[in-house]
């Protein structure tokens, strides 16, 4: 319900073209309790300032789109209720952890690289052979990654991790989360050459089990516990590879 | 004219968040759990030096200092165990069938139980 107050937005801004440092512009938006941070964002694009640039699309939460920092915490802005904030002032920034391209836009550039990298899809030889029937399974072999299948790829898990902005090889919480879902599909025969990705330096031991993914994740995916479970599998599977260097890889265990 | 901005990490990282804090709670205690597993082997080589030997050490762990160094040990062995116990159910999921099992009851069957379990055993070990 739209009121006669207003509330405060303090937006990040940079300009590549013409800014060599960012700065935080001071915005004021009609208060609506109906509306969420998203809803002030594009109402100051459209009725003040058509340069303010941000990403969105769905508004329901769903597509992942228009993460951002407010007020130092990483939410789908389409899920952050003004009411929860007024009537102090909200500071919203592009998602941590990322280089920004834009005002609230960051690159996704190596995220997308990581996510590619897990090979976040079914692999097995037989793909195309349907003569057999649909492959089945149970409910229970479902229930087994059904969780970590919910991740909307809104990277707000990559800008809670601490471990994500400072180390490089870390493939991060969505990713490893991805591929873990894929590892524990009883359909899928790919598990070893994604261990290859995750074995690989720091790509999964850089995670500290901080647990804040787990915390910010809008889908409730728990990418922490998809970690430290794929973790336990990547475990095995080095000693095995350092016992028996020529025949475990590959081996489904 | 400066292409993507990057934003700097600062070392105050734990800072920004409670969680991070919690996180590095959780971690540093861990150097009290060590630390008084060194203890433990200093008490055991005293041990082996002789009943005189480890009735000095025994006075000397009686000393206000070593008490307070005791319950600070305690305290901080406690929370880490107890923040490890809450993480346990997300690293070793229990499924019966498609229910996974709630987590805390989780934290019961894998951390407290045992924790219990092992803890009533050196009691009456002691005790009887």
């Amino acid at each position: 319900m739209r009121t006669e107050q207003t509330m405060t937005l303090e937006i990040f801004r940079y300009h590549p073209e013409t800014d060599s440092e960012p700065y935080f512009q001071a915005y004021e938006v009609p208060y609506d309790e109906d509306w969420v941070v998203l809803d002030a964002i594009n109402w100051i694009k459209d009725h003040v300032d058509g340069s303010l640039t941000h990403r969105w699309s769905c508004r329901m939460g769903v597509c992942g789109s228009c993460g951002m920092m407010v007020n130092g915490d990483p939410k789908l802005t389409c899920a952050a209720f003004l009411k929860d904030y007024y009537p102090r002032p909200i500071k919203v920034e592009p998602l941590v952890n990322f280089p920004v391209e834009r005002d609230l836009v960051v690159s996704l550039d190596g995220f997308m690289e990581k996510l590619q990298a897990v090979k976040p899809y079914i692999i097995r030889d037989d793909v195309n052979d349907t003569t057999g029937g649909e492959y089945r399974q149970s409910p229970a072999e479902l229930a087994r990654y059904k969780q970590y299948s919910m991740c909307i790829n809104c990277m707000l898990c990559y800008s809670a991790c601490p471990v994500a902005g400072h180390e490089e090889e870390f493939l991060g919480p969505a990713a490893l989360a991805l591929g873990h879902r894929y590892n524990r599909d009883s359909r899928d025969r790919g598990r070893a050459e994604r261990l290859d990705v995750m074995l690989a330096g720091e790509a999964i031991w850089g995670c500290t089990f901080v647990g804040e993914c787990t915390v910010v994740c809008p889908k409730h995916v728990d990418p922490a516990g998809a970690i430290q479970q794929a973790k336990a599998v990547a475990a095995q599977e080095y000693f095995k590879r350092f016992v028996m260097p020529r025949g475990a890889k590959g081996a489904e265990t | 004219m400066s292409g993507r901005y990057h934003r700097p990490h600062g070392w105050a990282w734990f800072l920004a968040r409670p969680g991070y804090l919690r996180f590095m709670a959780r971690e540093l205690t861990g150097f009290f759990v060590a630390g008084y597993l060194v203890l433990l082997l200093v008490t055991l080589c005293r041990l082996g030096a002789g009943e005189a030997a480890f009735a000095q050490w025994l006075q000397e762990l009686s000393t206000p200092s070593w008490m307070f160094a005791h319950v600070v040990a305690l305290v901080a062995s406690v929370w880490h165990s107890v923040t490890w116990f809450a993480a346990v159910p997300q690293a070793m999921p229990i499924f019966m069938g498609e229910k996974r099992l709630p987590a805390p009851l989780a934290a019961v069957v894998m951390g407290y139980g045992p924790w219990l379990t092992v803890t009533a055993v050196i009691v009456w070990g002691v005790l009887r």
